[in-house]
């Protein structure tokens, strides 16, 4: 017997999972499908959860500045509820973001003014004050190991940074996830796990529902496509729907270092999240008293677009395009960190997480409907939208349930009220008919 | 400032001399695959090098011992050397990172066996020596032969001490404690020169910061084909026959019942079935 819902949404990662929940506040019956074994177990897994306020454009900053209070009032936004795995933990380190080359930080600093975001502005002498271990010389462009220049001597100092007080990750990204799902179970959602969809099934361009891989047949009228790496094979099943978004999504590969904080610094403890433009990082604390080195796609290094499912079969062309990590990438990110933290001390075995960004063309999601009825979008999150989940699972409900009830959202784009800071966004930014939006930074920065 | 006369013949009349020696420490590595790395075997029936490749584990700690000792008796030269293609000498770059002066690369082609490396490395550290001393890790985790030390040792004419967990040089005698089986501990004195194979818990490795990676990349590596040491080949040779990957399986078996019931069942199986109590 065909099993019926409100809502079907394909994904139950980090925003799959309040998706699920904010619609089922509104009374929808709802069910999340994933092709794993639990919550969170997709990229949601690697993601490197960093919370920071820091966009390239004004309603990217108001979107990650509403999302903090969610963090910072964890047990609330769950309603209280009970995890039998525990609950993740907000862990607010305060974030730099280097006044360097490879930001535009004036813009940020902008944007920071406008949406009301409270930071201050350190100097060198401050920075190296509360930061000892950095070395805080200039070292752009973004080079390579290889690059002959990349041992140059820096020959000038950098001006600061801009910093947040209100910023920090998440301790556990996958169990964030599972947390959520345990809340949305409590407002009557449902989940299934190592269920593949297979089809989105459709008539007269109206979504009828999906099949899965072992040939169940679920039926809704709305159907959410929050596949992360997969979200353009999803869109590709649903008729037309590939064909209609402007803005396409694809899978990136990247991978992110951990490396041991020098002897005699308490990272953990003291340190700070850090957006690092000068030399195309990015860090923040990690459990060990680790580095944790993200990579800020310099123009130097080489990008690989995948496959989803061959990369995490293993089966890509080659190994540097497959969840393994590279040497080449270890010594490059971890390096480049230890420009700026000279004492850093670089294991020879690399270490870290090898995943996937579901990247749209310009690094902006896509929070939408699509040219067909009842199909909605949150995909393209582009390594950049852990923090802004809560948020876009909220707007992406109310987004659903008025164009369920009549709102051409294409023609009059939805108006959302971020209830914590009460700053209204155009949710038409982020629409799957955009043209390229060049304001973008072009990277995880967002 | 001396407190007491005392202190004053303590600090300076008697103050202890530290051991000054010229040694010549070698210390075989070998690049191998990474242990995070997903192995495949190719058509050819080798595994697929497509992979990120490291310095032996146990070999790190072969280098961090000999850097240790250099620095204890003040003046030493600590070679690493290898056997491998030109992408062996990523390993000897992360040797002399961590501390080693310069480096030998024994070029070969193909995978050669535990035998062939051993006469090679033996060639090379004659050819360089003579060697005071030699330090290798206790296995390499790829083929775990769990021999070279050993045709080494041989080779050289000299004696072996295995998964050395305590090292010490003291008056031209090195003492190692050795860990055995089970977890028992043997102290063994041998003198030098001698071969010693790292175990883990020798020590910790200290790794590299970005000086000393960009000082290791000027110092000197020497290549020498193995062909050029006219290594007299050995009667015996070991053939890689076949390479499978295993299939892992796991087939979860529910216990149910009682938390005793199900205690009892756990003991039957560790006892009868995996046999890992008595």
């Amino acid at each position: 017997m065909t099993k019926k819902y409100d809502a079907i949404i394909i994904g139950a990662g980090v925003i799959g999972c309040p998706i699920g929940y904010e619609l089922a506040k509104m009374g929808y019956k709802t069910l999340n499908v994933d092709k794993l074994s639990d919550a969170g177990e997709g990229s949601t897994a690697a993601s490197c959860a960093i919370v920071r306020a820091h966009y390239s454009t004004v309603d990217g900053v108001a979107m990650a500045y509403e999302g903090f209070k969610y963090w910072l009032e964890w047990e609330n936004y769950l309603g209280n509820v009970q995890d039998e795995k525990g609950l993740a933990k907000y862990m607010n380190t305060g974030s730099l973001l280097i006044k360097s080359q490879g930001h535009d930080w004036q813009k940020v600093k902008n944007n920071y003014d406008v949406v009301g975001v409270q930071y201050e502005e350190w100097d060198v002498a401050k920075i190296k004050e509360m930061v000892p271990v950095y070395d805080m010389h200039e070292f752009w462009p973004v080079k390579r190991p290889e690059d002959p220049d990349f041992f140059k001597e820096p020959e000038r100092m950098l001006e600061g940074a801009l910093f947040c007080p209100e910023g920090g990750y998440m301790s556990d990204p996958a169990l964030s996830a599972h947390n959520i799902m345990r809340a949305a179970e409590a407002r009557g959602a449902e989940f299934i796990f190592q269920a593949e969809v297979a089809a989105v099934r459709s008539e007269n361009n109206r979504v009828l529902g999906i099949t899965l891989k072992d040939g169940t047949q679920i039926d809704a009228p709305v159907v959410v496509n929050v596949g992360g790496p997969h979200s353009h094979k999803i869109n590709q099943m649903a008729e037309g729907v590939y064909e209609g978004c402007n803005i396409k999504t694809k899978a990136l590969r990247h991978e992110v270092m951990h490396c041991p904080s020098p002897e005699g610094y308490d990272y953990l403890n003291d340190g700070y999240h850090t957006s690092d433009g000068d030399i195309g990082c990015y860090y923040r604390p990690e459990a060990g008293n680790m580095f944790l080195i993200g990579s800020e796609d310099p123009d130097c290094d080489p990008q690989e677009w995948v496959d989803p499912d061959l990369f995490y079969a293993g089966k890509e062309s080659s190994y540097r395009r497959n969840n393994q990590l590279t040497a080449e990438q270890w010594q490059a990110q971890t390096y480049r960190c230890a420009r700026r933290v000279p004492d850093m001390a670089i294991p020879n075995q690399p270490r870290g997480v090898c995943d996937l960004y579901d990247c749209s063309d310009d690094w902006i999601p896509i929070y939408d409907k699509s040219s067909m009825q009842g199909f909605y979008m949150a995909i393209g999150s582009s390594g950049n939208q852990y923090k802004n989940a809560p948020v876009a699972g909220a707007m992406m409900a109310e987004l659903i349930d008025k164009c369920e009830k009549g709102l051409d959202h294409d023609k009059e784009p939805l108006q959302y009220t971020l209830p914590h800071i009460g700053r209204q966004i155009d949710v038409g930014f982020f629409s799957r008919n955009r043209e390229i939006n060049y304001n973008s930074s072009f990277s995880v920065n967002g | 400032m001396f407190s007491t006369f005392r202190d004053f013949v303590m600090k300076v009349v008697l103050k202890p001399t530290r051991q000054v020696m010229d040694l010549k420490i070698y210390v075989c590595v070998k690049h191998v695959p990474d242990t995070a790395a997903t192995i495949r075997v190719g058509t050819d029936g080798r595994i697929d090098e497509d992979i990120t490749f490291i310095m032996n584990p146990y070999d790190e700690n072969a280098v961090e011992e000999a850097v240790r000792l250099k620095k204890q008796v003040g003046e030493a030269d600590v070679v690493a050397v290898t056997l491998g293609n030109d992408t062996a000498e990523a390993t000897l770059r992360s040797a002399m990172a961590m501390g080693a002066d310069r480096a030998i690369l024994v070029r070969s082609a193909g995978r050669p066996d535990g035998i062939t490396t051993a006469g090679a490395l033996c060639a090379a550290i004659r050819r360089d020596g003579p060697a005071d001393l030699v330090f290798t890790g206790r296995e390499s985790i790829d083929a775990e032969g769990f021999q070279t030390m050993f045709r080494l040792g041989a080779c050289l004419d000299m004696p072996v001490a295995s998964n050395v967990v305590a090292f010490a040089l003291e008056k031209g005698m090195v003492r190692v404690t050795c860990e055995m089986e089970a977890g028992d501990r043997e102290d063994l004195e041998l003198p030098m020169p001698c071969v010693v194979g790292a175990g883990k818990d020798l020590n910790q490795p200290a790794y590299p910061k970005l000086p000393d990676i960009l000082r290791a990349r000027k110092k000197p590596v020497t290549v020498v084909d193995q062909d050029q040491l006219q290594v007299p080949p050995s009667t015996s040779r070991v053939e890689m026959v076949r390479l499978e990957t295993t299939a892992e399986e796991r087939h979860p078996k529910p216990l149910e019942g009682s938390a005793d019931k199900i205690a009892d069942a756990i003991v039957r199986i560790l006892r009868d079935e995996a046999k890992v109590l008595e």
